[in-house]
């Protein structure tokens, strides 16, 4: 099962993520796709770390081609978050990629193997700010993959001040 | 205490004002309002400006936030959405945006209702609307 988790920035949409796989009877994998440099990114990684102890996550760090991920049958995987993922994807070697198709297929092979996937991103359209080309880019290509994931995630949820709202199916049961 | 968060212009202060039987006169608004106002004004507007307002005096908005819930339970608050763009360059920006944020998630928690507008279209989001 898919579920995608959507909705602005520091809106509570990892604690909503985490408190849907606290029921799950398994192995229960977070998949970090934010890269440590900077103070503030450490900061953000600290504050999440905070926030998942005690609920029986294993971390791996993964900041880009999550396709090649080795993960046990069976598993839940929380994937946090698109985001960044996709700004690993599209800016590195010094060039610019376009990344959605690729992260959208790695997704999928992440969804054939585990028996729950929750998938954490973020709204980047939103503004109403005209953007340089790099960046005007990268918001294309975050919103093509969250259309992406949406058509085959079984439950769309969008967080509202920490209030989550169904776009799609059914809230999953733990989550409730 | 009920919260009415959307997009800037929606509608959302209008609404309040005729849903819960309010006069403008009773709005107090974060952006230019004294502190004092926000703790027993029947309804506080902007309250994202409030936010940058406390940032930029060195307050922590949070901790101004737990005050406002504890003092001001029967307010009506508005804020708007801000969180749904791309990370901003500035840090300042940044630090506002994670704290309108987190006093979002806050005032959510603590409020027996939530509102959102789009287009003057109120939808209830928690709770029932009395």
């Amino acid at each position: 099962m898919i579920t995608l988790i959507t909705g602005g920035s520091k809106c509570g949409k990892s604690r909503y993520a985490e408190d849907i796989l606290t029921g799950f009877d398994g192995r229960r994998i977070y998949v970090a796709a934010m890269q440590p440099y900077g103070e503030e990114a450490h900061e953000a990684i600290a504050r999440h770390r905070r926030l998942r102890a005690g609920k029986g996550f294993e971390t791996i760090e993964r900041y880009t081609d999550i396709g090649e991920l080795q993960l046990p049958q069976g598993c839940a995987v929380l994937l946090e978050c698109v985001g960044n993922l996709c700004a690993n994807e599209m800016f590195r070697d010094g060039k610019m990629y376009r990344p959605a198709d690729k992260i959208s297929a790695e997704i999928q092979l992440l969804a054939a193997r585990a028996e729950e996937l929750v998938i954490v991103t973020n709204q980047v359209g939103s503004d109403g700010i005209s953007y340089t080309e790099g960046t005007a880019a990268y918001m294309a290509e975050m919103e093509k993959i969250n259309r992406s994931i949406a058509v085959s995630a079984d439950c769309v949820i969008e967080c509202v001040y920490g209030i989550p709202l169904v776009l799609k199916g059914a809230l999953p049961c733990s989550g409730r | 205490m009920i919260l009415i968060v959307g997009g800037a212009f929606q509608g959302k202060t209008n609404y309040a004002v005729s849903r819960f039987s309010l006069s403008h006169s009773d709005v107090a608004r974060g952006s230019e309002c004294r502190l004092s106002d926000v703790l027993s004004a029947r309804c506080v507007a902007d309250y994202h400006q409030l936010v940058r307002r406390l940032l930029s005096e060195g307050s922590d908005p949070l901790i101004f936030t737990e005050q406002l819930c504890a003092e001001n339970e029967a307010a009506v608050v508005i804020m708007d959405e801000i969180g749904c763009g791309v990370i901003p360059l500035e840090k300042s920006e940044r630090i506002w945006r994670e704290a309108v944020g987190r006093c979002g998630c806050m005032l959510a928690e603590r409020a027996d209702i939530v509102i959102r507008m789009i287009c003057g279209i109120p939808t209830v989001i928690k709770g029932e609307l009395p």
